[in-house]
């Protein structure tokens, strides 16, 4: 009751119309900047930093958070419109998101995410009000050993996005596992992979890898076979989403927030892997099973609920703990110091005005992101209707723009083109490039946890089972493996048959 | 060749009403047919048939490179417990190694990597690697210009070059924009977000 | 048609030519302070440390109105020697600056790159930070004597959390402190994490026995008794903090953490003296005074030549503890 009291007082303070402005400012900045190409969210906040330097500590936050949402939002459109998603937690909205697109379902797609976004981000911050506290004294228990067992439930899950081929989805998971690999160990600092180069010290980013897989491999595939004769314009379609979108999606977008959230919360979580986890339970609930990885429309707007709601976790131990888990929450972080603010265990009693403030900004900086990005949604979609050489052209420059923005390294351009012609190979030969991105992801993840947890153990096996949330998580992969083997004889009895 | 891109173009901008085939979500794309008659071309070019072998051999020597690599790891470095730092690498390295020879078998067998479908592809046709390899030219290009010349100039090539060899050949209108759209990215990403980018080789002359 | 194609190519490449640095502004005199087209290059990531040191001082110039517009830009990789070997090639560039400290000292040689810090042309050290020794507040260790006598007696069984990943900053102060109290370097059990947060995440879960950490960053901690503090590894206590130094603990070591700036290679003796008046004078700023409050640095200004030798006794030490580790 306290904190609801708290609350009210808070959206007194966003709603007084200077910090309105500043929010609605900071939702079309952000969202702006975030459209523009390898410029993610925790750049773009980075970036537009300076711009709040002007204001009041209050409405510096309240225009942060419109500017956070805002560019999450901006990577998932060029995501969906272009295959060229700007950071890690946009990489999922590109699998479904940009056929859609391509169908002439842009409208929809960016709909989808759109209306995800603003479910997950409401439910998040509605956890976040009521949770924080809970959720943050248990944040801290999740330890290695914990992650560890999530990465291997997350290992299971990839089966089903291997494809029709077993075989071909592995050596995809491998050739991801491998590129994963490059780049100094991080626990005894050898290089491995890396060719003597410096710059390949701190590995591939998966920005890069998803890019040159998706938007290169994906240009230089079509360029291969472009459809010269029978060029017809993408159709724009209906620019609203339908009855029948509604009713495929809605379910989707109030899951993807109970996967999203609690990752976001705890120390290591991040975005990636609960939206990929989103994407796989929407996968295997959906009735449109075979549509996913050619448009299903649960397959965006789940995964771009969750990634929202963890952007709302991520702000769980970031104002309670003072722990930033993302680059993003570190960069605010950093913004909090510059006006000599603390965030941590003492932020919500020494500066409580703030604090809800910013916490009922969010909610009125997610009404302004819906109200102002679902009008749009037709608008960007019109955006693929240029002539393919342009559409095809821009795409290229915009990738390559962006490998070359982050880190100003001609090598990486080089990089970038030879995971293009790895990603033109797979689609040549039927190897599913999914896997291959959720194996640069999960790779190393899984490999650091792991080795922290027995380096923590002092080299002792059992540190790895030793929590009573890592053997839950253990029974429930027996479980997951287990149970479908009897369904699977009936289905290999049928495939061998066909 | 130019007509035939000519024509395209022209199609491409004046078939604005096309009727939307699948809005509806229930309405399945109809991609399934065309990876059925590429099997059928495929069918017709016997070497073309085994060059999946190839990716086999790929996988195999990357799996030979991440051993020879694991190997040459000092693993001994203050790690504990059963895991060092070349463990995960020889994993994968032997994974590489297993599937390579997996593939290979499946494809002797006779097993075929389904080519990927697209709203764009055209799989009835056979490759067209000269616009591929013209691509891949024309990226690289920009990677070695980009420093020499500037983002400027290395990106209008970038554009152009990539319009034209993917078929676009209006000479009086692509260079402009490909131009005025290198020049807008570098203002808003270098003046605007102090992005650093490179100016040219006529920065601080004039 | 035939005709405008040739204007079209000329106008085309009069924009991307002549278009940048029209757009630009002019870059100001050359006179006193003033170095026109200034760059600064930070070795990490935005957010992090060399990051918000070069940002801040960038900002405090400008405010001083030392110079015209600073330029800072990221270039991040393998511990700050991505950075250093750019700089190193850099040449003779007056107009170039890379912020760094301790933690590049420590990646020289964990990556063994063929260009350190001595090919650089030192500027100043500009901030140091101690460390500090804490535990969670479960934790049964009370004070350091307790934490060391049982770290000295099951080394392997009390790992030790840090921020950085080895040969950084995090991981030289316990190894000190190790050698200082009798264990061997590679008995000690040190688990790196990705940056603090991660880190206080696992101190407040006692994942790990004890961890090292800069003292700006769990101040609040510390307040709230999150978190318990042990001891501080520089020569002072701290004011306001209630914890021995190492030395007192029986120690014999200190550590403490620095942050500076270098320029590359090459410099004409004018240009080195410019760049080092440019920052001495920003030193000397109101601006920069009131940022060392607000961001809780210590200021620990040493200039040009003066710097050049501290950071030839840094890279000696720092070299000779990782050569005990094998790193």
């Amino acid at each position: 009751m306290d904190s609801l009291n708290s609350l009210i007082d808070g959206f007194g303070t966003a709603l007084t119309p200077m910090n309105l402005l500043w929010a609605a400012v900071g939702v079309l900045l952000g969202t702006a900047i975030g459209v523009l190409p390898g410029i993610g969210p925790a750049m773009a906040v980075a970036l537009l930093l300076p711009v709040t330097y002007g204001l009041e500590p209050t409405g510096a936050f309240i225009m942060f958070a419109g500017i956070y949402y805002g560019a999450m939002f901006g990577g998932s459109t060029t995501s969906i419109l272009l295959n060229t998603p700007g950071e890690s937690a946009a990489v999922v909205a590109a699998i479904e998101g940009n056929p859609m697109a391509k169908t002439g379902r842009g409208a929809q797609a960016l709909a989808a995410a759109a209306v995800g976004h603003f479910a997950g981000g409401m439910i998040g911050t509605i956890l976040l009000v009521v949770l924080a506290p809970t959720v943050a004294a248990l944040a801290v228990d999740i330890g290695a050993p914990d992650y560890l067992a999530l990465m291997v439930l997350a290992f299971i899950a990839v089966t089903s996005v291997l494809g029709s081929s077993r075989i071909r989805g592995l050596a995809s998971l491998l050739v991801g596992l491998t590129i994963g690999l490059v780049g100094l160990d991080q626990m005894t600092g050898q290089q491995r992979l890396t060719f003597g180069s410096l710059q390949l010290a701190d590995g591939v980013d998966v920005v890069i890898v998803a890019v040159g897989l998706f938007a290169i491999g994906e240009a230089l595939w079509v360029a291969a076979h472009l459809r010269r004769t029978a060029g017809e314009a993408i159709p724009v379609g209906r620019p609203w989403l339908g009855g029948e979108d509604v009713k495929r999606t809605w379910k989707s977008w109030l899951r993807g927030p109970l996967i999203g959230f609690p990752f976001g919360a705890i120390p290591a979580g991040g975005a990636e892997i609960p939206t990929f986890l989103s994407y796989v339970t929407e996968k295997r609930l959906s009735k449109h099973k075979e549509q996913f990885g050619k448009g299903a429309i649960e397959g965006v707007a789940g995964p771009e609920s969750a990634a929202s709601a963890s952007a709302a976790g991520t702000l769980v131990s970031m104002l309670t703990l003072g722990l930033p888990t993302t680059a993003v929450a570190a960069v605010m972080l950093a913004a909090f110091q510059q006006y000599g603010i603390q965030p941590g265990p003492l932020l919500f009693e020494r500066e409580p005005d703030l604090v809800w403030g910013l916490i009922a900004s969010l909610f009125v900086g997610m009404v302004l992101l819906l109200a102002l990005n679902l009008p749009l949604a037709p608008v960007w979609a019109k955006l693929l209707r240029i002539p393919r050489p342009y559409l095809y052209a821009g795409i290229l420059f915009f990738a390559a723009v962006g490998a070359y923005a982050v880190g100003g390294e001609a090598l990486d351009l080089v990089i970038l083109l030879v995971i293009g012609l790895i990603g033109l190979g797979m689609r040549r030969y039927g190897l599913p490039v999914l896997p291959a991105v959720i194996g640069v992801i999960l790779g190393p993840a899984a490999e650091q946890q792991l080795r922290r947890a027995l380096q923590i153990s002092d080299g002792s096996v059992t540190g790895l089972v030793n929590t009573p949330f890592s053997i839950t998580v253990y029974a429930v992969v027996v479980l997951l493996l287990t149970w479908p083997l009897l369904r699977k004889v009936v289905v290999r009895r049928r495939n061998v048959s066909a | 060749m130019s007509t035939e891109s000519e024509s395209t173009e022209s199609e491409n901008t004046t078939s604005v009403s096309t009727p939307a085939g699948s809005t509806s979500s229930g309405g399945t794309t109809s991609v399934s047919t065309a990876s059925v008659s590429t099997r059928k071309g495929n069918l017709a070019a016997w070497w073309r048939e085994r060059s999946e072998l190839g990716v086999g051999v790929l996988l195999f020597v990357l799996g030979a490179l991440v051993l020879t690599d694991a190997l040459t790891l000092d693993a001994d470095l203050a790690g504990r417990g059963p895991v060092g730092p070349a463990t995960v690498p020889l994993v994968v390295g032997c994974g590489l190694l297993v599937v390579a020879v997996l593939l290979s078998v499946d494809v002797l067998r006779g097993g075929r990597g389904e080519a990927e479908a697209g709203e764009d592809v055209d799989l009835t046709e056979p490759a067209d690697w000269r616009t591929v390899l013209l691509l891949a030219g024309v990226f690289l290009a920009f990677a070695v210009l980009i420093g020499p010349v500037g983002f400027p100039v290395a990106g209008a090539l970038l554009f152009w070059g990539a319009a034209y060899a993917l078929g676009s050949r209006h000479f009086h209108r692509d260079p402009l924009i490909a131009a005025a759209l290198s020049l807008l990215t570098y203002v808003v990403f270098d003046k605007l977000l102090g992005v650093p980018l490179p100016g040219g080789p006529l920065m601080g002359v004039i | 048609m035939r005709l405008r194609t040739p204007f079209a190519l000329l106008g085309a490449a009069l924009l991307v030519l002549v278009g940048p640095p029209l757009l630009s502004p002019g870059s100001g005199s050359d006179t006193g302070t003033r170095i026109p087209g200034l760059r600064f290059m930070v070795p990490n990531t935005p957010g992090g440390g060399y990051d918000i040191t070069a940002r801040t001082a960038a900002k405090n110039a400008e405010e001083a109105d030392l110079t015209g517009d600073i330029e800072v830009f990221n270039l991040p990789g393998a511990g700050g020697t991505v950075g250093l070997t750019r700089l190193v090639g850099e040449r003779g560039n007056g107009r170039l600056a890379m912020s760094m400290g301790l933690g590049v000292v420590g990646a020289v040689h964990t990556n063994e790159t063929p260009r350190t810090l001595a090919d650089t042309t030192p500027i100043a050290r500009l901030t140091e930070e101690q460390d500090i020794v804490v535990v969670g507040k479960d934790s049964p260790y009370k004070t350091i004597d307790e934490l060391l006598t049982a770290w000295k007696g099951n080394p392997g069984k009390l790992p030790v959390g840090g921020g950085s990943s080895p040969g950084g900053p995090d991981h030289l102060a316990p190894m000190l402190m190790a050698q200082a109290a009798g264990i061997a370097p590679k008995d000690v059990n040190y688990v790196p994490f990705d940056g603090g947060g991660e880190l206080l995440a696992s101190i407040l879960g006692d994942k790990v026995a004890f961890g090292v950490s800069g003292v700006g960053e769990y101040l609040d901690q510390i307040k709230a008794g999150e978190l318990r503090l042990l001891a501080v590894t520089g020569p002072k206590r701290v004011p306001g903090l209630d914890a021995p130094t190492l030395r007192e603990a029986g120690l014999d070591t200190e550590f403490t953490n620095w942050r500076g700036i270098v320029a590359p290679p090459g410099l004409s003796d004018a240009e080195r003296e410019k760049l080092v008046t440019l920052v001495t004078e920003l030193h000397d700023s109101p601006q920069w005074r009131e940022s060392l409050k607000t961001h809780g640095w210590n200021d620990a200004f040493l200039p040009g030549e003066e710097f050049g030798t501290f950071l030839a006794e840094q890279d000696r030490r720092v070299g000779s503890v990782l050569k005990e580790l094998g790193l």
